[in-house]
């Protein structure tokens, strides 16, 4: 019985390891007579590791360090009075060490510079001394020039170890109410600020200066209220990118995430209210339904673009085909008065068209690839909420007398709320800035007349190098998008539930 | 095995407070059962003792320990939830067996503590399934079990049987007996249901608005509730009151309902004689209120009429709702009883069992 | 016996039809080859793209160009997949198709894991711990949704520039690795606040402390979120091209979407090889997704989103 269990415990992970090897192994025997051909190889492989864990190892160490510093202010605390001063000393002199760190690396990319005095080159001296600790190092011969940072920050851990152990030993636990949540939160909350928030701001001043590729980004760059309002004149008044203007492209934008979001809801909920009766061969549907989500959303970008072609691309080919047929119909039906006319004129209108020199039908084309790609993701947020309303709300309402449509008026859409709520608004949000279907099938393309702002802003900082100019761009599309925000929940009512 | 003690427990959610100063002591394999109607702090009190709560003031002891600062998990309680809160991707042995492991008992042990368990509760045939795979009544066992295996020095029960239909929760109520003469050990158990609490509990702690009213056994608390509170909330169905007033003349004490009056028999006189004109609530419980043709013999009975405003019958006896002026009353009476609705009739009190109370304070006086 | 079998229509095509139209809500069969009418048709749609897709691929080079619209073409053959996957001694090319696996594998595998486990403990604390700036928190991090992406690019392009990670696989870890993270917290947060505290407060009674509460009860019960938040992390950084674009500049650090569009590119567009290595590319990451499509609508508790 015993072993029994053990063997059944073990079988998996024994399975598991002989398929992945069988795997390693044919795939070994199949690629290695093409081994020439291919240019990844053990040693790329293994750099890869390396960096990637040492990142890795560096990211968890500094968290780490960072989680017990946090917790033994949370939940230490010291014994006597001069355990308390000495604790309460190194706790201080760590924290600024951090600080200085912090403002380094600040002025490393160009937030702010603190010039080179006395104050610059105090804030500066944990980075310097760091740096020295490993030219010395690496002259001392303890460490290679490769693997001197490593060593370095193993050194510096262990001193800030020796700390926490000292701080540890002198003191006693104590109960927190919140040090937990913090703790727990603290990594994350980290995270978002060094790539988020810091970002944000870098941004904001970036919008107020005149960085470009003439001022080597944020090199040379000047900074001043009057670079943003120049930044601010040339949004609304120049070109965005090359020609287009600022609300011109705007409006197509709002175009753009109306149109997108209408079709997403319409067509998710749709699906979703047919999937969502029981029925024969659903788990089917469901999984074929899904592809355009499944699929990467380069390819499908891809791929749409090949289909847009408009000699061998699939909708050139339908329409050709259906004009074909109209066309024949047209004569068939010549003598009949009226139907034959009527054919005659669908013919001329309905064919091939150029998708890709015709503005109009290359915003069509960007359209019918967007909607295309997002369904699948609201009918399946919707569907979640269909399965979330209670049966007996429909037999109540059945038994009341209501109509089916009554029925999806009164029962579904409101109980629907906190799903489509959040759904929309960040659907709109998402669609707003979501240029990479653009990009990849259309390029903006013809004369800009398929960029919306984020594809234009893209453009400007990446094509044209105006920095300063992209930045204020930015802060342009966040302020909308948060006034849209706002602005939507405060109408529908905001993030509540149906019955708040 | 241990005595719990809880000494000037206070609890507060931000600005209300929940338990206003809780003072009691729960004897050692003792039966203890907390008992009021819903939000009356009971559940807190015992998410206090497991230490699911922080004490805002006072201290709670297990044993000789003061358990405040202590983890649940070192307090050495076991705990039913009413919810059961069996965990779904565990079977039910690992269910029971995942306190021992947390504590690295030994394999042979968990199995034997599990099985002997499971034995006594009659589940060994479920040890392998999930708990959404079993019953109400199943999960329930499960639940016990899974506290039974830590062999804990305490108990703790929170409406464990609330879930449960009315047939199996007097089954279970039995069963939950039995077990505690099995293991004597401390068990202490909450619930809203008084049937519940008369027919487990060695002892019965009422509470109420956060304060205990009364702790007592199950006779006592029925017939000498401390207060209006605990005569209203102990008894099915409960205790008649009637706002009523004393007049003592020549040594005789009335009680004065407006609409009637009775006597009090000169042995149960004593604590009124000085009271004339006090203003009181009169009670009396339902089977205290006959019908004179089958009224048991020597008796003080008082002979009060009244109008039959609705019957029950449930077999075994009739409730007779009755109306006397503005006081609607029960009566459980002999089934034979030939009353019907609409008939003026004359029921006795058996006055040898009254309560009278303080209108301002609520207290019994006797 | 015989009374059974003449109870039970022989005719296998009446057996379809009984089973087909079993009655469900007592619709009508005309209302039920609608709807199945209007799936097919949606599903044709949904899966015709795709199929096109592996059709090029499978075209011999010189009738790339065709209207033909079979899904098998004629003289179907794998010499694209060779080409693409081994390089063609012919032209002396190499191909570089496993190195832009092999990097966007270990980019994205690496951001995924560290998006979740950050985002699961943090969501953990949201869900079930009362603290001061707890709602701001919730708030704030759904304000950073609104901050797009393309946004931050320029400062996350200047940052890593300053700091040399051009070129490396890092600079696109950093700048893939927080931003799915805030939307992974309100999810894992909403499918955290179904699980019942008692399930967490019978732990600790039964000796268990905040750690092994968190590994043994609230992570296994929520592995359908959890897998959920992995994939979308995943794929949202798998198939990321805007960014990468920007950080990796030469062709050894390319991501495979960085290397696909090399053939589109190429003086010659190679649609045949571009479709080949597209199919590699989407199948497993597909086969992953519809793996896991079951877990989709549980795992994805938007309607949690409460203020």
């Amino acid at each position: 019985m015993e072993n029994e269990n053990t063997f059944r415990r073990y079988l998996p992970t024994v399975l598991w390891i002989a398929a992945l090897t069988a795997v390693y192994f044919t795939l070994n025997t199949l690629i290695s007579p093409y081994a020439d051909g291919i240019t990844l190889n053990g040693k790329i492989v293994s750099e890869h590791v390396k960096e990637l864990g040492g990142f890795l190892l560096g990211i968890f160490g500094s968290i780490a360090l960072i989680e017990i510093y946090i917790y033994q202010m949370f939940f230490r605390t010291p014994k006597d009075l001069v355990s308390k001063i000495v604790t309460r000393t190194l706790q201080v002199i760590v924290a600024i060490a951090m600080v200085m760190v912090i403002a380094t690396f600040l002025e490393t990319t160009d937030l702010f510079r603190m010039g080179d005095n006395p104050i610059g080159n105090f804030f500066r001296s944990p980075i310097t001394g760091f740096t020295n600790l490993k030219d010395t190092l690496i002259s001392s011969g303890i460490a290679t020039k490769d693997s001197a940072t490593a060593v370095a920050g193993v050194f510096v851990s262990l001193l800030l170890l020796v700390v926490f152990a000292f701080i540890h030993f002198t003191s006693v636990p104590r109960n927190s109410r919140y040090g937990l949540a913090y703790l727990l939160i603290l990594p994350a909350f980290l995270g978002v600020l060094f790539l988020i928030i810091y970002p944000f701001l870098f941004e904001i001043k970036l919008a107020f200066s005149n960085a470009s590729l003439g001022t080597q980004a944020t090199k040379n760059a000047q900074y001043g209220l009057q670079y943003g309002w120049a930044n601010l004149v040339a949004l609304f008044t120049g070109s965005v990118a090359k020609d287009a203007k600022f609300f011109e492209v705007l409006w197509r934008t709002i175009l753009w995430t109306v149109i997108n979001v209408t079709f997403h809801v319409a067509g998710g909920m749709g699906l979703a209210i047919l999937l969502h009766r029981p029925m024969k061969l659903q788990g089917v549907y469901r999984t074929l339904l899904i592809f355009p989500w499944a699929i990467p959303a380069t390819i499908a970008a891809m791929a749409l673009r090949n289909e847009f072609d408009s000699r061998y691309g699939l909708f050139n080919i339908l329409l050709g085909n259906l004009n074909t047929w109209l066309t024949n119909v047209s004569h068939g039906t010549a003598s009949i008065i009226g139907i034959g006319n009527m054919f005659a004129w669908l013919a001329a209108h309905i064919g091939p068209v150029s998708w890709k020199q015709d503005p109009f039908w290359a915003f069509v084309s960007i359209l019918i690839s967007n909607i295309w790609l997002g369904i699948p993701f609201m009918s399946v947020i919707i569907l979640g909420g269909l399965q979330s309303i209670s049966q007996e709300y429909y037999e109540a309402a059945e038994i009341d007398g209501a109509s089916k449509w009554q029925q999806f008026r009164n029962i579904t859409i409101p109980l629907l709320r906190p799903v489509l709520t959040p759904a929309i608004v960040l659907g709109v949000v998402w669609t707003f800035n979501k240029f990479d279907i653009i990009y990849l099938i259309t390029q903006g393309g013809p004369q800009e007349k398929t960029d919306i702002l984020v594809s234009s802003m893209y453009k400007a900082a990446f094509s044209f190098y105006r920095y300063g100019f992209t930045a204020m761009f930015a802060l342009v599309i966040f302020a909308i998008l948060f006034l849209f925000t706002i602005f939507y929940l405060r109408i529908t009512g905001g993030l509540k539930s149906a019955t708040e | 095995m241990a005595s719990v003690i809880y000494n000037n427990v206070i609890k507060n959610f931000g600005n209300v407070e929940v338990i206003k100063n809780l003072n009691f002591e729960v004897k050692d394999k003792e039966f203890l059962v907390l008992v009021g109607p819903s939000g009356c702090g009971k559940t807190t009190a015992l998410r206090m003792l497991a230490g699911l709560e922080e004490i805002t003031a006072g201290e709670i002891s297990i044993g000789d320990r003061v358990v405040n600062d202590v983890a649940p998990k070192d307090r050495d309680i076991a705990m039913v939830f009413q919810s059961y809160a069996l965990y779904p991707h565990m079977s039910v042995f690992d269910n029971m067996a995942f306190g021992l492991k947390l504590r690295k008992t030994s394999k042979d042990e968990i199995k034997r503590r599990v099985n002997e368990a499971a034995e006594i509760l009659d589940i060994t045939h479920l040890l392998d399934r999930k708990p959404r795979q079993l019953s109400g009544g199943q999960r329930q066992r499960v639940a016990v079990g899974r506290a039974i295996v830590r062999e804990p020095k305490v108990f703790l029960f929170d409406e464990p049987l609330s879930n449960l239909d009315a047939k199996l929760r007097v089954q279970m109520r039995a069963e939950i007996s039995k077990l505690h003469q099995r293991l004597q050990t401390t068990f202490i158990y909450v619930t809203h249901d008084q049937t519940e609490a008369m027919t487990m509990a060695s002892r019965i702690a009422v509470i109420n608005k956060g304060i205990l009213q009364q702790l007592d056994t199950p006779q006592m608390l029925y017939d000498h509730p401390n207060n209006l509170f605990v005569a209203g909330f102990i008894g099915s169905p409960s205790m008649n009151f009637f706002p009523a007033k004393l007049s003592v003349s020549g040594g005789k004490v009335m009680v004065d309902v407006d609409t009637f009056q009775v006597q009090v028999p000169d042995a149960l006189a004593g604590p009124y004689k000085n009271m004339d004109g006090k203003k009181v609530v009169f009670g009396i419980r339902p089977e205290n209120i006959h019908d004179p043709e089958f009224a048991p013999p020597n008796i003080h009975g008082e002979k009060v009429s009244a109008k039959v405003d609705v019957t029950e019958l449930m077999g075994n006896e009739t409730f007779l709702y009755l109306v006397n002026g503005k006081n609607i009353f029960i009566a459980r009476v002999d089934p034979r009883s030939q009353k019907r609705v609409g008939d003026e009739v004359q029921v006795i009190f058996d006055m040898d069992k009254f309560h009278v109370f303080d209108v301002e304070t609520e207290e019994a006086i006797r | 016996m015989t009374t059974l079998s003449t109870q039970k229509p022989s005719n296998p095509i009446s057996r379809f039809f009984r089973w087909f139209f079993y009655r469900s809500r007592g619709d009508s069969p005309f209302k039920t080859i609608l709807i199945h009418a209007a799936l097919i048709i949606a599903c044709v749609i949904a899966v015709y793209p795709v199929l096109r897709v592996v059709t090029i691929s499978l075209r011999p080079n010189d009738t790339l160009l065709t209207t033909d619209l079979r899904i098998i073409p004629e003289n179907a053959t794998l010499d694209n997949y060779k080409e693409v996957l081994f390089g063609s001694p012919e032209k002396n090319r190499k191909s570089d198709f496993f190195l832009w696996i092999w990097n966007s594998i270990s980019i994205v595998a690496v951001t995924s894991v560290i998006s979740v486990i950050l985002a699961s403990i943090s969501a953990y604390a949201f869900s079930r711990f009362k603290f001061p700036g707890r709602s701001a928190g919730l708030v704030f991090l759904l304000t950073t949704q609104m901050i797009p992406a393309g946004m931050l690019l320029l400062p996350l392009f200047i940052m890593i520039a300053k700091l040399k990670m051009i070129n490396t696989p890092l600079g696109l870890l950093i700048a893939y690795a927080v931003t799915a993270v805030p939307l992974t917290i309100w999810t894992l947060k909403g499918y955290y606040d179904t699980i019942p505290v008692d399930l967490e407060e019978a732990a600790l009674i039964d000796g268990a402390n905040r750690f092994t509460v968190f590994t043994n009860i609230i992570l296994p019960l929520s592995t359908p979120a959890l897998a959920i938040a992995f994939l979308f992390s995943f794929m949202g950084g798998w198939s990321e091209y805007l960014v990468a674009r920007v950080v990796l500049q030469k062709n050894e650090s390319f991501t495979w979407p960085l290397g696909i569009f090399t053939y589109a590119q190429q003086f010659t567009v190679s649609w045949g090889q571009f479709a080949a290595a597209s199919v590699l590319i989407a199948i497993p990451v597909m086969a992953l997704f519809l793996y896991s499509s079951k877990w989709l609508i549980s795992g994805l508790t938007l309607g949690s989103v409460k203020g």
